[in-house]
């Protein structure tokens, strides 16, 4: 791991055409290069390369591929992970045979989708029949009982199907349950075929009856064919599983080529291309190029250093173990290049708030609990859709568990008893208002103990970007910014002074002899911001403006600036207090509902209002704990040193996620 | 203090939802789509995942868009629940226009057997029968036997009044659309008094977009009536909603109207929205009110397209503008159903196997 963003070189190699697909396949597997357009050639030079131009263009590829991914998620099945044995094996790309598979596949797909279709719509046309019955609203039902006097009962019953209704035509006399919307083309049926009323009353009065009781079942096992119908759809796409696999892989790797090769530019016999390594893989990288083109080529790097900053892509190498906050860190922007790598801090910083504000073993083992189920039950089912509780969440519950567990044995807080003997002090004492030893005696040591802790991180904040500062040689920020040097010294001085002011208890201010000379030179050399500024302008020849507009920013730019790191300051210094808040919210929702479960006087009552008081406090203190953390990384600690002027790095390999032009 | 409490929660949620909503890449690919099953899977891990379930489990894209109207109605009534009293009544009025919608769907089918003599069969199941605003009884509209049946299910209901004033006979000899247009006329009318009943900024949102909505929809009547009819002012009338600069004027120039109805009638558009009559202009090819098959429908989609688009503007100047007002409300609606239309027209589009092209037209995308 390095504590900056990983070195870059970019490498821009000339291979023959011959060679091309073989370098296109080496690099996609090692998947480390991030292409670039080659425009930055001279003019005479970018008209003699031609663009490139593909047998099957990137778009039919894309296009397809997604069809066959639809598919694949249509029956379930797993979108294959590329490797090295794929490119090897490559089978011929086909086209058309693709498609007709697909057209094929489609098209047995939306047979069963129609078969469903038709059963659906038996089922809706009796389920009203049923429902009319059930609801006694026999106005609207035609109920008919008896039998036909000439013609086949079996064409009958055809011709009464195809009006929609119930028929029992396997007994004596036969039963017509159908709507009385209908009864017109039933009577008209019925007449062609001699239908005659039965007399038996026994029979005219349970046909309704038997009529539902048969078409219940009839929807039962309708519905049943129905479930079984959606799911032959899924096995219909199961049974070409390997062929959708192939396929799928098959195109993918020509997209991945296609989107590789759309970088290229072409003489009539060779190849150009370009693109960003990783320092620490580019030896590898040339290698791989010289090998497969047996040496024919030549490869030349370019130093980051040799191209503005900002043009140079991002990647930061943070281990394992703080994957979860390199995401917070890349929600929030990405740094730049050469810049220190936040990500560590950040895990430090957040898991120290989070373990502050939520300190509690039983509550923070149950936290873990949680994380560690959840990140089981997604990695046995990878298809599995994230929930309220998605993975990323599962991922950071493993580390916010344990971190509010210990939490919970400095502060001797266990489901919001104090089971244990407290590390360092009884903190739901402290908050109940209880006589504690040592050094800790109210809420308000507590609340000193934050900004104690925020003083640290804003300075640590400071620090980092002075160290930014002095890599990217911008020394007049490092001096007059107010996140630089002279920042530094008046939040040090302020500190100094309040500290000094709350020691005497409130009564006198601090002096010392440093005092005057600190303030005096940090306002003389925020004074001096503009002018110097000026001055560079002017030797470095850029347009500095008028000395009247030096006079009116150097006054303005002054107070602003002085206003903005005394407000400023205070404000991030005085936000950590939340820490302290939340973590008193916390000690003190759990003394209430401890209360509480002593009112009914009922064990069991007293356990149901205790768990219920956890499960609200974890859910709800757990996620006010985790945001203030977060707001506290991005507003507090972030605007000091991360500046998120950076490109990510987006190598491209046989893994990579998302190919965009 | 009151338009802040009153609209602030309600403002966030649905400025939330508006965020995440908006995917053309959804419509894109559904249309790319080649099949209707593959069309549908696209709607997987969006927000109308439940709707490819439900194809899933049937088959039946009717069943889909019923699914659809159902959330649809589910929206309504949770916005409505967000909202003050007054702001909640005039939601509950634009519901309404889902009622009514609904209830010509059950009229249609009852039409359909009783004048028709179709059978009409499954496709009772598709109608909503549940509450949406008032207490209609659906299942005695699609079974009435007589028109008297059919006008006795909306009795104690607010629609009441317009089935009384039609019978068997001249549904029978005019179709379904003099009733359709009297349900339409009855909601609009609904709509003004409720946009009368909103306070100050509300009202003044309310009015600057269903004025230019009523506007832009009467003129789609014009073009479309102009397509089966020689324009005159009794007709005219009959189908003109009494709303909105357009039927002001034509109300207020009724004595000239008899004269010579186009040129009037094209007079009042091109004073108000000369880009349609603009428009319109390219599209025929005479200047007789009669227009070919082809000239009209591509001038009710151009007007369309022209009524989508200022919908779209002013909706957006809503969402950038004052966010303590019922304007983010009826933009989150704008939206919510732009899309659903979008979504339904693309399904039904991929039903008929229409091709990409065709689809795009119909969209006008």
């Amino acid at each position: 791991m390095s504590m900056f963003t990983r070195k870059m070189r970019m490498l821009t190699a000339v291979v023959l055409e011959k060679d091309r697909d073989n370098v296109v396949k080496a690099l996609l597997e090692k998947g480390v290069m991030e292409f670039v357009h080659i425009d930055s050639l001279p003019a005479d030079k970018m008209h003699k390369l031609s663009a490139h131009s593909s047998e099957v263009p990137k778009a039919v590829l894309s296009d397809m591929r997604i069809r066959v991914e639809t598919l694949m998620r249509e029956g379930g099945i797993r979108i294959p992970e590329l490797d090295k044995k794929d490119i090897e094996e490559l089978p011929k790309l086909d086209i058309d045979d693709y498609r007709r598979t697909l057209d094929k596949l489609t098209l047995s797909l939306q047979s069963v989708r129609d078969n469903q279709k038709a059963i659906n719509q038996d089922i809706n046309s009796i389920s009203e029949i049923i429902r009319y019955a059930e609801e006694k609203k026999e106005e609207y039902l035609d109920l008919r009982v008896g039998v036909n006097t000439h013609g086949s009962s079996s064409d009958l019953l055809q011709r009464l199907k195809m009006v929609g209704g119930i028929f029992l035509f396997d007994r004596k006399p036969f039963i017509s349950l159908t709507l009385r919307r209908d009864s017109q083309r039933i009577t008209d049926a019925m007449d062609k075929f001699g239908w005659t009323e039965s007399t038996d009353a026994d029979a005219q009065k349970s046909a309704e009856g038997e009529a539902v009781a048969a078409a219940k079942a009839w929807i039962e096992s309708s519905k049943s064919d129905l479930d079984k119908l959606s799911k032959d759809a899924a096995l219909k796409i199961g049974e070409r599983e390997s062929e959708l696999r192939s396929m799928w892989i098959s195109l993918r790797i020509h997209e991945l080529c296609e989107h590789v090769e759309s970088y290229f530019s072409y003489t009539k016999n060779t190849t150009l291309f370009s693109g960003w390594v990783p320092e620490d893989d580019s030896e590898s990288v040339e290698s791989i190029i010289y090998s497969v083109t047996g040496g024919r080529c030549i490869v030349e790097w370019t130093n980051a250093d040799e191209v503005p900053r900002e043009e140079v892509p991002v990647e930061m190498t943070s281990p394992k173990i703080f994957r979860p906050f390199e995401r917070m860190v890349q929600n929030y922007s990405t740094p730049e290049y050469g810049s220190i790598n936040p990500t560590p801090f950040t895990a430090i910083a957040y898991l120290c708030m989070f373990a502050l504000m939520f300190a509690d073993l039983g509550q923070g083992f149950i936290l873990l609990l949680v994380g560690i189920i959840g990140t089981s039950i997604y990695k046995k089912n990878p298809m599995k859709k994230d929930g309220i509780i998605s993975r990323y969440l599962c991922n950071l519950l493993l580390y916010l568990g344990p971190a509010s567990m210990f939490g919970g044995l400095l502060f001797g807080s266990c489901f919001g008893f104090s089971l244990i003997p407290a590390l360092w002090f009884n903190f739901d004492a402290v908050v109940e208002g209880e006589t504690v030893g040592g050094i800790i005696q109210d809420i308000y040591d507590i609340l000193g103990i934050t900004i104690r802790f925020g003083i640290i991180v804003i300075f640590l904040g400071l620090v980092l970007n002075w160290i930014n500062l002095i890599r990217k040689r911008r020394f007049y920020e490092l001096i007059f910014d107010k996140n630089g040097l002279v920042g530094g010294a008046l939040y040090a001085l302020g500190i100094w002074f309040a500290w000094g002011f709350v020691g005497s208890g409130y009564k006198t201010f601090p002096s010392s002899w440093f005092m005057m000379p600190v303030l005096v030179s940090a306002l003389v050399i925020i004074l001096l911001k503009e002018p110097v500024g000026f001055v560079i302008k002017k030797v470095r020849k850029e347009d500095a403006g008028s000395i009247g507009h030096l006079v009116m920013s150097t006054i303005m730019e002054f107070l602003v600036e002085v206003l903005e790191i005394f407000s400023s300051f205070l404000s991030n210094t005085l936000s950590f207090m939340r820490v302290a808040g939340l973590g008193i919210a916390h000690a003190s929702l759990m003394a209430a509902f401890y209360d509480m479960a002593d009112m009914p006087g009922n064990i069991i009552a007293k356990i149901l209002i205790m768990i219920l008081g956890n499960v609200l406090v974890i859910v709800l203190e757990g996620l006010s704990a985790g945001i203030q953390s977060l707001r506290l990384n991005y507003y507090e600690f972030f605007t000091k040193y991360f500046t998120g002027h950076g490109i990510a790095f987006r190598p491209v390999g046989l893994r990579s996620k998302v190919v965009s032009d | 203090m009151g338009r802040v409490s009153d609209y602030s929660f309600i403002n966030a949620k649905l400025r939330a939802r508006i965020g995440i909503m908006h995917d053309p890449q959804l419509v894109d690919s559904m249309i790319k789509a080649p099949s209707l099953t593959e069309a549908v899977a696209k709607l997987d891990g969006t927000r109308y995942q439940q709707l490819s379930e439900v194809y899933r489990a049937t088959g039946d894209l009717q069943q889909v868009e019923l699914a659809l109207l159902e959330s649809e109605i589910a929206n309504y009534r949770e916005v409505m629940g967000y909202l003050p009293q007054s702001s909640s009544s005039f939601v509950s009025v634009l519901l309404e226009k889902v009622e009514i919608d609904n209830i010509k769907n059950a009229i249609r089918l009852w039409y359909s057997a009783n004048v028709m003599h179709h059978s009409i069969s499954y496709r009772s199941a598709y109608i909503y029968k549940s509450l949406i605003v008032h207490p209609i009884n659906y299942d005695a509209i699609i079974n009435a036997g007589t028109y008297s049946d059919l006008a006795a299910a909306f009795h104690g209901t607010p629609y009441s009044g317009v089935l009384s004033a039609f019978t068997f006979d001249s549904l029978a000899a005019s179709g379904l659309f003099p009733l359709e247009i009297a349900l339409d006329h009855k909601w609009f009318s609904d709509l003004e008094s409720a946009i009368g009943k909103l306070s100050g900024k509300d009202r003044q949102i309310a009015e600057a977009i269903y004025s230019v909505d009523v506007d832009l929809k009467n003129i789609l009547m014009i073009t479309r009536y102009s397509y089966s009819y020689h324009l005159d002012a009794e007709h005219l009338a009959s189908v003109i909603i009494p709303m909105g600069y357009i039927a002001k004027e034509i109300e207020r120039r009724k004595a000239a109207l008899s004269d010579d109805p186009v040129a009037v009638i094209r007079e009042i558009i091109a004073f108000r929205y000369p880009q349609i009559i603009e428009e319109i202009a390219h599209i025929r090819r005479t200047s007789d009110d009669l227009t070919t098959v082809e000239e009209n429908n591509r001038e009710i989609v151009r007007i369309e397209e022209y009524l989508g688009e200022r919908r779209k503007k002013e909706y957006n100047r809503i969402l950038t503008g004052d966010p303590f007002t019922i304007g983010v409300v009826l933009s989150y609606f704008f939206i919510c159903s732009s899309e659903e239309s979008v979504i339904r027209a693309v399904l039904s589009g991929k039903y008929y196997r229409w091709s990409e092209d065709k689809i795009r037209e119909r969209l006008g995308l």
